[in-house]
Formats: C-alpha cells, structure tokens, sequence
C-alpha cells in the first residue's frame, strides 16, 4: 500500500460505490464515489475501516463524486465519527451535493460533524 | 407524462436492487430533476428496508410495491401482511442535538421520510400495513 503524499489507492471498486484513499499534507482523504445504500453500506464501512487501519490521525471524506446516500450509508459516517473521536482524531466531510446537503441537515449531522464547501477548507480546518 | 408500475418482492434485503432498479428506469423515462428522483429513491429505500428488515421474521413474505406518476406528483404505495406498524406514529424520532458520542443510530430513516416526502399515509386493513406517499415534482 502506497501512502505517499499525492498518491491514490483504491480500496472499494463496484458497479456502484468507488473509495479510494491519498494522502494530502499528511491528511488521509477518503474520496467516495457513486452511492451508498442498504445493499452496500457494509462495503463502504469495510473500506473506510481499511483506510484508517493505517491513518488513524485524522480524515476527510470527500463526497464530491457521491450522487446518493440513504440512511444505511449516514449510519457508517456517524459510525466512522464516533470511532475517530473516541480517539482524539480529527474528522470532517466536504463537497456535498445540494441533495446530500440537504439529507445531512435533516439528519442534524451538520450540528455533528465538521462538514466544509470543498476540500481546501476542509484541510485546512484540519490543519488549524 | 403518467405511468404505472407494480412490482412484487420478498421481504429479502438482495432484493433491493430490483425495486430500485424499476424506479430507475422510471425516472429515466421520465427525465426526473436529480434531487427529485433523489427524493424519492431515498423514502423508497427507507420504507421497503423497514418492512424487510422488521415487517417479517423470514425473507420469503410478499411486499408490493406500486409507484404511478403523473404531472403533478409520484404516488408510492407499499403494501406488505406483516407486524402492524405505522411509520408516522410507531417509529421512534431520532435526537437530532445529541453529540457524536451520544447520538443513537436508527429511526433515521423515517424521519428523512417524513421530512422529505409531501404526503405520508398509513392504513391497516385487511391484517396488511399499507403506507403510501406522495413526492410532488
């Protein structure tokens, strides 16, 4: 596994749902792809466990490229917050759809975790 | 633009893919706005996982699912013999202001429903739930 700054590693490739993960000024982003529902909500939490087994420091998942996410996938993000800040890392999503923002506030997820407009300001509130 | 489709599956979460699969084609066909078809793929999902995973105690019950379109709205009607349950009263309403560490996982669905859907409503009769709501475009 390449974890060199820049570089990308898949860890989820479906028909429906790519995760791939890189390594950008030390933070792990996870970049989702496709969606997330009932059927597959087990493989995306697989991936994103996979990609902390090493970064567990801190992580955004970008969601840019994600056009679905029902509440089997907001399951696995609440999850995955929970693990990390039971841990002290640093966690954040960033580049929601209009559509997906608008499941997350719903939810009141964006009350729970640190969700930014896109990836540059994700990393720097990481950063900060 | 008006249409009507019906389909029949087991209370089976491998058949997912088939339900959401004819909504699909449906939206397609009828050239739904994104969010839209979002909207109403999101409570389908939602209310047909519920019915499978807590309607029945096996995977081998009958669901029946109908969705009929017209210019105005999409009409989703979910009918199934199991465990009486009304989605508007009977399921619990998730604490929206708990912390991360405190949040509870479930009745989340629902509530996306509920909240995202324009008309929502349940009938028992006949020993079948029958749940039906309405998405306007």
């Amino acid at each position: 596994m390449t974890q060199e700054s820049g570089a990308t590693w898949t860890v989820a490739d479906t028909k429906n749902l790519t995760v791939q993960g890189e390594i950008k000024g030390g933070v792990l982003i996870a970049n989702t792809a496709g969606r997330v529902d009932g059927a597959n909500a087990r493989e995306f939490q697989d991936a994103l466990e996979t990609l902390l087994k090493d970064n567990a420091n801190a992580m955004i998942l970008d969601l840019e490229n994600l056009s679905y996410i029902s509440s089997a996938g907001l399951r696995v993000i609440l999850l995955i917050s929970k693990q990390l800040q039971g841990k002290g890392a640093k966690f954040g999503v960033c580049s929601l759809s209009s559509a997906i923002s608008e499941v997350f506030q719903i939810s009141g997820f964006d009350k729970i975790i640190p969700t930014h407009a896109a990836q540059s300001d994700a990393l720097s509130a990481i950063a900060r | 633009m008006s249409e009507a489709i019906s389909l029949k599956v087991k209370s089976d979460r491998a058949q997912l893919g088939e339900v959401i699969e004819a909504v699909e084609g449906m939206a397609e066909r009828e050239e739904w706005a994104p969010d839209f078809s979002y909207r109403v793929h999101l409570a389908l999902e939602e209310l047909v996982l519920n019915v499978m995973d807590y309607g029945y105690d096996d995977n081998m019950q009958d669901i029946e699912i109908n969705v009929t379109s017209d210019s105005d709205a999409i009409t989703i009607e979910i009918v199934d013999s199991g465990k009486p349950f009304d989605p508007l009263s009977d399921a619990p309403e998730p604490d929206l202001e708990a912390a991360v560490e405190e949040r509870r996982i479930g009745g989340l669905g629902v509530h996306l429903v509920k909240t995202l859907m324009d008309q929502m409503h349940y009938k028992r009769e006949n020993d079948q739930n029958r749940l039906t709501i309405v998405a306007r475009r």
